[in-house]
């Protein structure tokens, strides 16, 4: 079976926020809701300072807290590694956002929009009123890797089947595929560099790989 | 998921490194996400994508704030503190409204009293609102003169120094490294990773993933220096002086076989000899320079076929010197020394232990970098591009904003194209490049401007500084043609000029020059001055003595404050125009391809919205210049020319059309142009499609081929031409009795010399009258990539993610001086120049120099929906605008020196 | 907004909180009325007052999640979930807490006491496996939630008892609250310790410095010197009001600081960072983090 992961290439990553923003985009939550968004970290002393960016979200971790703590089994793992959320059955309560040592998961108990309390008419043809007091966060775009099945598409090679901060990464620091694959793209780039996962020591099983450099 | 879905293709040309090709998905007629254009990345040199900004579009198009019709003043007094009283008007009334002056000024004369043209625009973002105004061009260029001149922030803000030189030196408007190629690259400030947008982050990525080297010089750590290997903490303004280290280390601390001594002997002017009174030594018939022939063994002219010319050494000579205004010396066998002799001579005294006592930087820093630099450059070394054999020099050096402009900012582009030729890196494989041509003529390809001078080097249209044709009488306000030899004289130029000495004549003319007139009737479009140019509050009071101004108009600004009419226009989604894209072009758009991109209505206009074509076309219908407009349009100034060799879908000059139909004829001719009149199809398949191609051979990127095919010498490194022209320029002014330039001609020097840059600004403060010791730190700004150019400060989402970046809304300090001055994260501080003051948020960061502070990108706002709620800090409030902090190219820099204090927590 | 050092969780607010008060003084004082009822001391107010801070708790729960009309779906993963675990005990424990006060029967009543244990038991597996939460997810926080509750029952017990049977001696249960706030004590400190010894969100740890002092002399010794007054010198319902009422004060303080002061996030960290040109590793950064202490 598939365990879809993403690979960040820190090398590449110049934080411009342009995944965050295409990811408010194609998921349309709500202002200040970022599933994907990258920090802008600091390391060091003047003058020997470092500023590193890191894209962070969902880790749509092999052993996710989130989903062993969830009351409501709101919170699923699939077959293929996705982690996801049924609206319909979660209840707000946030124990999932505690449990989540990604601060990947985001409540919001009213509907805000761009402009204050009025959507304007975009806002109005995407909103969502289930998304409200329920837990949301990263799904790796799940309903394009669905797709993928149908269209007979790979995740991570062809844009509409995608998550789409990938597709819309202007330093190709971003990357999407199935692990369990040797041969796909994120296999390779696995193998062929040195990479860590965040919080490895928790036991979450991540699902995110953060490239550092190439193999000496 | 239900309802009519579409995916629209448009362009992304909001800020100068687009343009960004994207797709907009449209739901039942509301627009609802942006992707890039995935089809485009076959063809594109960064994959398709589209930057940040472009995903503030949709926002854009759906700010609740858009003004949605036409609008007139009902106050006549004009000013900040005035309410302008706008009330909405139908489009026949205002167009009748601006036609109707229009017609009254076209009555009068185009030229008022002054000579000055009765109408003004002002267009910012580096010429980028042309991309989205339709067929308004045409309707200028119908008009007759226009005065471009009152500037926002171009020509002063820009890479001033570097579009003037670099058009001289290499066709360079900006200069590029050739960063697929390039394995170490020097930056001086050049903060791409904000700057070029997304092909420049897009090769830089893949150089990093390469291995390339990146050196960041800057006095804060900016996201181009966390993506750099290593990060130096120059102290502002002290650029030169590291770069003249560096050349000191390359030519008395290197074995000479180390620099690329053919490139030096064979395309540069290094063997020129230069005569006692510092010009060329000639020969006496022809004029010719000359050179020392090491064959014969004795001077010859210096295009004399099959000759060794000497790179160093001191000859005995005859020959002539000409000088400033057809001053001849005649020389019998005098003793003179190469180029290249004087230069080693020159920067002789420039040792790393002198430049660490002004830059703060180790001299085994200098050293260390110099060496790096010396080792990447592979000296000898060839690569083939298109089936022809190339140097290969993987090493660039590149140069930012305050760096490239104001005072240095010549030392500045000298040094690092004169590094570059000393290893011969210059306009060669993995070298520096340049990317456009804007001063000179044809610009495209940048190979068609290249065309050989008498003396060797490229031809430059300098503007004229002899007594017969020196334009004494300023045409435009900002006198640039008067002022600035090197402006040229282009369709860019006036925009590029001195454009703040426009607003400091206005304020007060100097001594012995004429009256400089508000302007009649004064377009704006896509810019603000009134916030975004220094001493804003001081802009803000001369724009209001404009007596009628026509704004074209997003939302509400601090400019269209002060407007008489304001014509909003349907927008990036809502609008219609057809673009050039490829080739090569700044700020690091190297394409494979060449042809055009369409923008077209991914949505219908909101409100009473009009497509810029229709307003440009009623216009000159108006005023009676329809003809001349469409005529205008046949000949290529809406993207291109509508007839060629094999077709012609030129519009009937009588006619008023539809902005479909025009773009329809221009859609068709720009098929035909890419494929030789064989296809020809019009709108509705760039519609279908959004772009057209044809490949653009690499070969193209290079200008040594075309050098070396037309046996050119680049103009390195004695500026014997400069010499001349500033002297003359110098002779003109005196004739005319003026003295306040005399500062500015000095900058005229054939090799160029250090002088106290930082001191330029520490003295203005006393000129302003404050104290030196109160005003310590250096303020500078740097470039957001979430904002930057896009007039998009009132979009939220913007707003929100900028906010992860870190910088943005407040001021950037050193934590260790914070702390010395009890200053913590988030207090509120006050930011005090000599002229005033502003006030932001401190953001505490290591990665700054202790002695600088930084505001990101420019918040002046107090009309502005949305912005001026931001309470951002903005540093174009306390910068001073004056001629003591003008350059000779007529730029100043983002810098000012200033103090802190705490206001609260 | 771009926050890399732990900030603190605004998931769970003083609502969640008064659930771990509620729920831990409730079955605590479930648990010593019934040692009390063991002994003959009538158990129907206290047993009251226990499922009602049991419940209270509960309500205050309701009260927080973003879906109150779903609650019911609160039990629909018990493979997994602490929270549903708890969820499922809580009617098992009203309707026996309820049942032994209507019928007046001791043994029913140690049923429900039994339950509540239970109930505390999840509480304390509750936090646990809050994973994100570095001052939640120690295991000796199981130990603590639990050892705060019984004391809490201990103190509500001793400062309850003597009016609601002032002839039963006070003896055993101020004995019982003096070595229950001994072992919370040590509960406390080797929490704090462990907690420490991992490395923590420095400000959790800052947020637990201040609360230390306070908590230790006012919440524990105090308490503990008084029930000693009272024990060798006799007498005093007051007194045994007061070192019940601190003791009960000192663990309500404990549980709102640790889950709606001291429950900072685990933040972001990079163990390196990347390699732009400059050649070798560089040493990662995890900002805001205390580091284990060596």
């Amino acid at each position: 079976m598939a365990r879809y992961v993403m690979v960040v290439d820190l090398r590449s990553c110049v934080g411009c926020q342009t995944c965050t923003a295409a990811c408010r985009h194609a998921n349309a939550t709500p202002p200040g809701v970022q599933w994907r968004q990258v920090l802008d970290i600091e390391s060091g002393e003047y003058p020997d300072v470092r500023r590193t960016f890191m894209p962070v979200g969902c880790m749509h971790c092999g052993n996710p807290p989130c989903m062993h703590v969830c009351p409501s089994t709101a919170t699923y793992q699939r077959d293929d590694g996705l982690v996801g959320i049924n609206y319909d059955l979660c209840i707000g309560c946030g124990y999932c956002a505690v449990a989540c040592p990604y601060q990947a998961r985001h409540i919001v108990h009213r509907a805000s929009f761009a402009y204050g309390d009025q959507p304007t008419e975009s806002e109005a043809a995407r909103f969502d009123e289930k998304r409200v007091s329920v837990a949301t966060k990263c799904t790796f775009c799940i309903d394009r890797i669905d797709e993928a099945k149908e269209k007979g598409l790979t995740p991570g090679v062809h844009p509409e089947v995608t998550p789409a901060c990938v597709n819309s990464c202007i330093a190709q620091a971003l990357h999407f595929g199935d692990k369990q694959d040797p041969e796909s793209n994120v296999s390779q780039l696995i193998k062929e560099n040195e990479s860590f996962r965040m919080h490895e020591e928790l036991g979450t099983d991540p699902g995110m790989y953060y490239l550092w450099d190439g193999h000496k | 998921m239900s309802g009519d879905v579409k995916k629209v293709p448009v362009y992304c040309y909001q800020c100068v490194a687009g343009p960004d090709l994207l797709t907009v998905k449209v739901r039942d007629g509301i627009a609802t996400e942006v992707e890039p254009n995935f089809k485009a990345a076959e063809v594109h040199p960064g994959g398709g994508k589209c930057c940040v900004k472009a995903y503030g579009l949709v926002q854009k198009t759906y700010n609740p704030n858009r003004l949605l019709s036409p609008m007139k003043r009902t106050n006549p007094n004009k000013g900040k503190d005035q309410d302008p009283g706008f009330v909405p008007i139908s489009w026949d009334e205002a167009f009748d409204l601006v036609a109707g002056k229009l017609n009254e000024l076209r009555a009068k004369g185009l030229t008022d009293e002054y000579g000055y043209p009765r109408v003004a625009a002002s267009f910012g973002g580096g010429g980028t609102p042309t991309y989205y105004m339709g067929t308004f061009p045409a309707f200028l260029s119908a008009w007759g003169p226009i005065d471009f001149s009152f500037g926002s922030g171009q020509g002063v803000k820009c890479y001033h120094s570097e579009h003037l030189y670099g058009e001289l030196w290499h066709r360079a408007f900006t200069v590029a490294s050739d960063t697929p190629n390039t394995k170490y690259v020097l930056s001086f400030g050049a903060n791409l990773e904000a700057s070029a947008g997304v092909v420049g982050v897009w090769r830089h990525a893949q150089a990093r993933i390469n291995g390339y080297k990146r050196v960041q010089l800057e006095p804060h750590l900016s996201v181009t220096g966390a993506c750099s290997a290593e990060w130096v903490p120059i102290k502002p303004k002290t650029d030169p002086a590291l770069m003249f280290a560096m050349l000191h280390v390359m030519l008395h601390e290197t074995p000479r076989d180390k620099l690329d001594l053919p490139f030096l002997r064979n395309h540069t002017g290094s063997p020129y000899l230069v005569g006692p009174n510092g010009y060329f030594l000639r020969d006496a018939e022809t004029r010719k320079p000359l050179l020392w022939d090491l064959k014969r063994n004795r001077a010859v002219p210096f295009d004399m076929p099959d000759t060794d010319p000497a790179l160093e050494g001191s000859f005995t000579c005859s020959g002539i010197e000409v000088g400033a205004d057809e001053r001849v010396w005649q020389h019998d066998a005098v003793s003179v020394e190469t180029s290249f002799t004087k230069l080693a001579a020159h920067v002789k005294p420039y040792t790393p232990e002198w430049a660490e006592t002004i830059c703060d930087i180790r001299p085994g820093t200098v050293r260390r970098l110099t060496k790096e630099y010396l080792e990447h450059a592979q000296v000898g070394a060839t690569t083939v591009v298109d089936g022809v054999t190339l140097p290969l020099r993987p090493v660039a050096i590149v140069i930012g904003k305050t760096v490239s402009n104001g005072w240095g900012g010549y030392e500045c582009c000298w040094a690092r194209t004169l590094i570059s030729c000393l290893v011969g890196a210059l306009e060669v494989p993995g070298g520096i490049l340049g990317t456009t041509v804007r001063l000179n003529r044809p610009a495209v390809p940048r190979q068609a401007s290249v065309a050989k001078g008498p003396d060797g080097f490229m031809a430059y249209p300098m503007n004229p500084t002899d007594k017969q044709n020196w334009v004494s009488r300023p045409n435009v306000r900002n006198a640039h043609r008067t002022l600035v030899p090197l402006s040229a004289n282009s369709p860019w130029s006036t925009a590029l000029g001195p454009t703040h000495l426009s607003w400091i004549f206005r304020k007060q003319v100097p001594e012995h020059w004429p009256e400089v007139s508000a302007p009649d009737l004064w377009f704006v479009y896509r810019t603000n001055p009134a916030i975004s140019l220094w001493d804003t509050p001081e802009v803000a009071k001369r724009i209001a003595e404009f007596p009628f101004i026509v704004c074209f108009t997003y939302t509400r600004d601090e400019t269209n404050h002060m407007a008489d009419v304001l014509l909003p226009e349907a927008t990036d989604l809502e609008s219609t125009q057809l673009l050039s894209i490829g080739g090569t072009k700044f700020m690091e758009q190297f394409w494979d391809y060449e042809g055009y991109a369409l923008r077209q209505p991914a949505v219908k206009p909101r409100g009473d919205t009009r497509e810029f074509t229709d307003i440009a076309t009623e216009l000159a219908k108006r005023t009676g210049l329809l003809e001349k407009y469409n005529q205008s349009i046949n000949k290529g100034s809406a993207c291109t020319r509508l007839a060629g060799e094999n077709y012609d879908f030129s519009l009937a000059p009588d006619k008023a059309y539809k902005a479909e139909e025009i773009w329809d004829a221009v859609c068709k001719a720009a098929s035909a142009e890419l494929t030789d009149g064989k296809e020809t199809q019009g709108l509705d398949w760039f519609k279908e499609n959004g772009y057209r191609v044809k490949p653009f051979p690499r070969l193209n990127w290079y200008l040594y081929p075309e050098i070396v095919k037309q046996g050119i010498r680049f103009e390195m490194p004695y500026q014997e031409q400069l010499l001349r022209v500033g002297a003359q320029l110098g002779n003109r002014l005196h004739e005319s009795g003026i003295t306040w330039w005399d500062t500015q001609l000095k900058e005229y020097q054939a090799l160029p010399a250090w002088k106290d840059f930082p001191g330029v600004w520490e003295q203005d403060t006393v000129r302003l009258g404050g104290k030196p010791e109160e005003f310590p730190f250096w303020l500078l700004t740097a470039r957001s990539m979430q904002y930057s150019w896009g007039s998009n400060v009132g979009i939220p989402l913007m707003d929100e993610v900028s906010k992860n970046v870190k910088g943005h809304h407040g001021v950037v300090m050193n934590a260790g001086k914070a702390r010395e001055l009890g200053i913590k994260e988030g207090d509120l501080i006050e930011v005090r120049s000599a002229l005033r003051a502003t006030k932001g948020r401190a953001v505490l960061t290591q990665g700054i120099r202790p002695d600088t502070l930084l505001m990101l990108g420019q918040f002046d706002h107090w009309a502005t929906p949305y912005a001026k709620d931001m309470a951002t800090p903005s540093m174009n409030t306390v910068t001073p605008m004056s001629l003591e902090l003008t350059d000779a190219t007529g730029s100043s820099a983002d810098i000012v020196k200033v103090g802190v204090s705490r206001i609260a927590a | 907004m771009s926050r890399v050092a732990p900030w603190h969780q605004t998931n769970w607010d003083w609502r969640a909180a008064c659930n771990f008060i509620g729920g831990g003084s409730g079955t605590g004082l479930l648990l010593f009325t019934a040692i009390a009822a063991a002994q003959g001391a009538p158990f129907r107010v206290s047993g009251l007052v226990g499922l009602a801070l049991v419940a209270a708790g509960l309500s205050f729960v309701w009260l927080e999640i973003g879906k109150p009309w779903r609650a019911l779906h609160v039990f629909l993963n018990p493979q997994t979930s602490w929270m549903t675990r708890e969820a499922m005990v809580a009617p098992f424990l009203f309707a026996a807490g309820l049942a032994a006060l209507l019928l007046g029967s001791v043994a029913v009543f140690w049923i429900a006491a039994a339950l509540g244990m239970l109930f505390l038991y999840c509480q304390g597996r509750i936090l646990f496996a809050s994973k994100g939460i570095p001052a939640w997810r120690q295991p000796t926080v199981v130990p603590l939630i639990m050892v705060t509750g019984l004391t809490e029952g201990a103190g509500f017990l001793a400062a309850v008892l003597p009016w609601l049977a002032p002839e039963l001696p006070l003896r055993w249960p101020l004995a019982s609250l003096f070595l229950m706030l001994v072992a919370r004590t040590v509960a406390w400190r080797s929490y704090l310790n462990q907690l420490a010894a991992g490395g923590a969100p420095a400000k959790t740890l800052a947020v637990y410095a201040r609360f230390d002092k306070p908590f230790i002399f006012v919440g524990n010794a105090l308490p503990a010197l008084l029930a000693v007054a009272v024990l060798f010198t006799g007498g005093g319902a007051l007194t045994s009001l007061l070192a019940g009422a601190l003791a009960v004060a000192g663990g309500w303080a404990l549980k709102f600081t640790m889950v709606a002061r001291a429950a900072y996030n685990q933040g972001f960290a990079l163990a390196i960072p990347p390699v732009r040109g400059q050649g070798g590793r560089l040493p990662g950064t995890k900002p805001g983090w205390t580091p284990p202490a060596e």
